[in-house]
């Protein structure tokens, strides 16, 4: 699988509600070490409940600047949630579908690279 | 690409939620970190940029479902300009592959620990270097 099969993906819930799309793809530097670093595993998926698209992580911060837009850009993305792995049950050629009882959790990054 | 309509949700947009705790390793968005970065090899010379990601199981097979552990087993590059335009993915083959293990450090850069000389990625320059450029009279040193 390559990651552009998940990315823009409409995901549903098990009785086939739409919830959005998948606008990222949270990874963890926690899987099996192969050569120097961990190999990224996949964490879970960042689903928009309104545009399949992103800019620049706005709605997963709260600190950026300028704020204007910031605030822009977290109003288009508001309700974004992060689903987690094992919450995914299918992932099929353009379609996502979520377990029964799945939890959204924030989609708040508290950790990056830059 | 049609939005969900506000009212149509299953649940309220603006309901407070919880953090996932915080994994062991560095936390990366895959489409905020890593994709459209820059490739430099280990004498810092670019290679390519990051233009998708490959995932697999832990153990390397290629299927993966819902539900199962996958990890990231390689950066991919290719020709995405039209793709990007147009819509679609290109087909697999034309895909270049640089393997994770070939990774030293995930940053502004992703930087590799081995030569880009050795990389599938760059035989398009260098078949240019060794049939055009070299083939040019003074093409095969340093200009003086």
């Amino acid at each position: 699988m390559i990651l552009s099969e998940l990315l823009d993906s409409p995901v549903h819930d098990d009785e086939g509600r739409r919830l959005g799309f998948v606008v990222d793809v949270r990874l963890a530097l926690d899987g099996p070490v192969l050569g120097l670093l961990a190999s990224p595993r996949v964490v879970g998926l960042l689903v928009s409940p309104h545009t399949g698209t992103s800019f620049l992580g706005y709605e997963r911060r709260e600190d950026q600047r300028p704020a204007v837009l910031g605030r822009l850009l977290r109003w288009r993305h508001r309700g974004t949630f992060l689903v987690q792995w094992s919450d995914v049950t299918l992932v099929d050629d353009g379609a996502v579908r979520l377990a029964p009882g799945y939890r959204r959790w924030s989609a708040t990054l508290r950790r990056t690279t830059s | 690409m049609s939005r969900v309509r506000r009212r149509a949700l299953p649940f309220p947009a603006d309901e407070p939620r919880e953090e996932l705790p915080p994994p062991e390793g560095l936390v990366l968005d895959a489409r905020l970190h890593l994709l459209d970065r820059q490739v430099l090899d280990v004498d810092g010379r670019p290679v390519a940029t990051v233009d998708d990601l490959e995932l697999t199981t832990p153990d390397g097979g290629e299927h993966v479902d819902g539900g199962d552990d996958a990890v990231v087993r390689a950066l991919l590059s290719g020709p995405v300009l039209g793709t990007r335009i147009f819509g679609g993915r290109p087909p697999v083959s034309r895909w270049h592959r640089i393997g994770w293990p070939d990774v030293v450090e995930v940053g502004t850069v992703m930087r590799l620990g081995v030569r880009g000389d050795g990389l599938d990625v760059l035989w398009v320059e260098r078949w240019i270097r060794d049939h055009v450029v070299g083939r040019i009279p003074g093409g095969r040193h340093d200009p003086e």
